[in-house]
């Protein structure tokens, strides 16, 4: 069973875990193709792609701030230690609450629902910024996200 | 010390820096110590010693009773109840959050209730929707320097990229959109020009070594973190510039955090805005005890302030950060020494 079929409505998804069960019983399941393995990928980066935009634009508050404001890069954001007990949250909460809680507080915004497809994109975002950074529950950081030293654009500097 | 008017302060120009050039005796080397942020010079020629203030960062939006509106009437508030209060104000870029002319408007009333002649230079947000229009309409020359007590005030526009939005074919509104973003991916590097290159050249020529310097950019002059514009791309060439001197002190915005640095006869500090705070870049810091602590985004406050920099006889600076909540570790409330 791929990663995708969780990204498709809930009725789809009891379907589509039947037929999967049924296959997995029936025959062992076909190696994944290099041409799947870039749709998926393609579609995970489209993910990214929204929440880069929704993280940068300010429509998810009122008063003109974006999380890229605070946030640049999806620092500080430490995905990697979350679920964790958060002061704000007054409780152990999930990333997912922690930017609702942010789009309510320093936004003035309406939360996203949980499962809603523009919180799905945020939290890609957020992860895909710190790809490669080790799983650290509650760990006290306050992380930079993935450093970036060259790129359109930007070169590295002349030296010190 | 004869006093001038906002008027003829605003309007000092280069001209000026020829007094102090024939005074002072020539010493061979400065003394030092190790200060809290390292190495901190002091100067031989003695000046009157004097504090001035800071504030910066605003990013003032074109929105009415904005939060950030109140930040800074207060970090203003803050500097008016300073007493004795400072000799003037520096601004160090960023009034505005889309280059607005309003925005930019808005922060110069709330700066008109300084008690004292203030100054400013600009920073990326005033300043790419019409290329600094506006900004020189409400605050006149982005290149200045003037001299007080002693000391060579120098203010430079740091914030000049490469042409990103012809070739594109973006609009005034696009291309302030992507300057906007810290993280821009196509901004490129920014930096001062070789025109002010050839002016600061002019400016510190006939000043002698021994004259204490003061520095304010928008972006810091050496190579903290480019990918977020952490630096100013021909902050080498200006360092060279200001080699014949003792002691320089650099003073920059855009990070909106405490940060220290020194390298040669440079020592050279970030500030607290009075918007928002920014998390420390991914890199090593060179003063990495010198920071504030991570900030609640329960308060809005945390990790804003305004600041106090106290000049010595000898040079010696301290660098106060005032800030608005209770955020700085111990040894960074104490005063930053530069
Ligand atoms: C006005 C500034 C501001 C804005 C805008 C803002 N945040 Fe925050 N946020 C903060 C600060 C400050 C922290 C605390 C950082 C720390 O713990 O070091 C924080 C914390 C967080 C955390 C928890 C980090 C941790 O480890 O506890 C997440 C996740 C987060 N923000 C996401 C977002 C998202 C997503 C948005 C946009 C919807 C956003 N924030 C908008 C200021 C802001
Ligand atoms: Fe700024
Ligand atoms: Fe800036």
């Amino acid at each position: 069973m791929n990663g995708k079929t969780f990204g498709i409505k809930a009725g789809v998804i009891a379907s589509s875990v039947v037929l999967a069960l049924l296959a997995a019983t029936a025959q062992a399941k076909e190696p994944r193709t290099p041409v799947q393995a870039e749709d998926e990928w393609n579609a995970l980066m489209a993910a990214v792609k929204k929440g880069d935009d929704l993280w940068h634009n300010g429509k998810l508050g009122t008063n003109g701030l974006a999380c890229g404001n605070c946030h640049p890069d999806g620092s500080a954001s430490n995905p990697h230690t979350w679920p964790k007990f958060q002061t704000n949250l007054g409780k152990v909460g999930t990333l997912r609450e922690m930017i609702n809680w942010c789009i309510a507080v320093p936004m003035q915004g309406k939360p996203l629902p949980l499962d809603s497809d523009d919180m799905i994109a945020m939290e890609a975002y957020a992860t895909y910024t710190h790809r490669g950074v080790a799983i650290a529950p509650a760990k006290d950081e306050q992380h930079g996200a993935v450093p970036v030293v060259s790129g359109p654009g930007y070169p590295t500097a002349g030296g010190h | 010390m004869k006093t001038i008017s906002r008027r003829q302060f605003l309007g000092i120009t280069t001209k000026m820096t020829a007094a102090t050039a024939f005074a002072g005796t020539f010493a061979p080397s400065a003394t030092s110590f190790f200060g809290l942020g390292g190495i901190a010079h002091a100067a031989t020629k003695k000046i009157t010693p004097f504090t001035f203030a800071i504030l910066t960062d605003a990013h003032l939006y074109d929105i009415k009773d904005h939060k950030f509106d109140a930040f800074l009437e207060k970090g203003v508030a803050d500097i008016n109840s300073m007493n004795p209060l400072p000799d003037f104000v520096l601004y160090a870029g960023d009034i505005g959050q889309s280059g607005k002319d309003s925005e930019l408007k808005k922060g110069k009333a709330i700066l008109d209730k300084l008690k004292v002649k203030y100054r400013v230079i600009p920073g990326e947000h005033d300043w790419y929707l019409d290329m600094g229009k506006s900004w020189k309409g409400h605050f006149g020359n982005e290149t200045w320097s003037f001299d007080h007590k002693g000391v060579h005030f120098i203010g430079m526009n740091s914030i000049l990229v490469p042409d990103f939005w012809t070739m594109a074919g973006l609009t005034p509104e696009e291309r302030m959109g992507r300057m906007e973003e810290l993280e821009c991916h196509n901004c490129g590097l920014w930096g001062v020009g070789s025109a002010q290159l050839e002016w600061l050249a002019k400016d510190v020529k006939n000043i002698s070594r021994d004259t204490p310097v003061v520095i304010l950019t928008h972006s810091p002059l050496w190579n903290y973190y480019p990918r977020w514009n952490f630096q100013t791309v021909d902050a080498p060439e200006i360092r060279e510039i200001l080699r014949k001197f003792e002691k320089v002190i650099a003073i920059h915005g855009h990070v909106h955090q405490v940060v220290y640095n020194q390298i040669g006869n440079i020592s050279s500090a970030g500030l607290l805005s009075t918007s928002w705070p920014w998390p420390y870049p991914p890199v090593e810091l060179p003063y990495p005890h010198l920071k504030m602590n991570r900030v609640d985004p329960g308060n809005f406050e945390d990790g804003l302030g305004s600041h106090a920099v106290n000049l010595a006889a000898d040079f010696m600076g301290t660098l106060n950060y005032r800030e608005f909540a209770h955020l700085l570790p111990e040894n960074v409330r104490r005063g930053l020494k530069l």
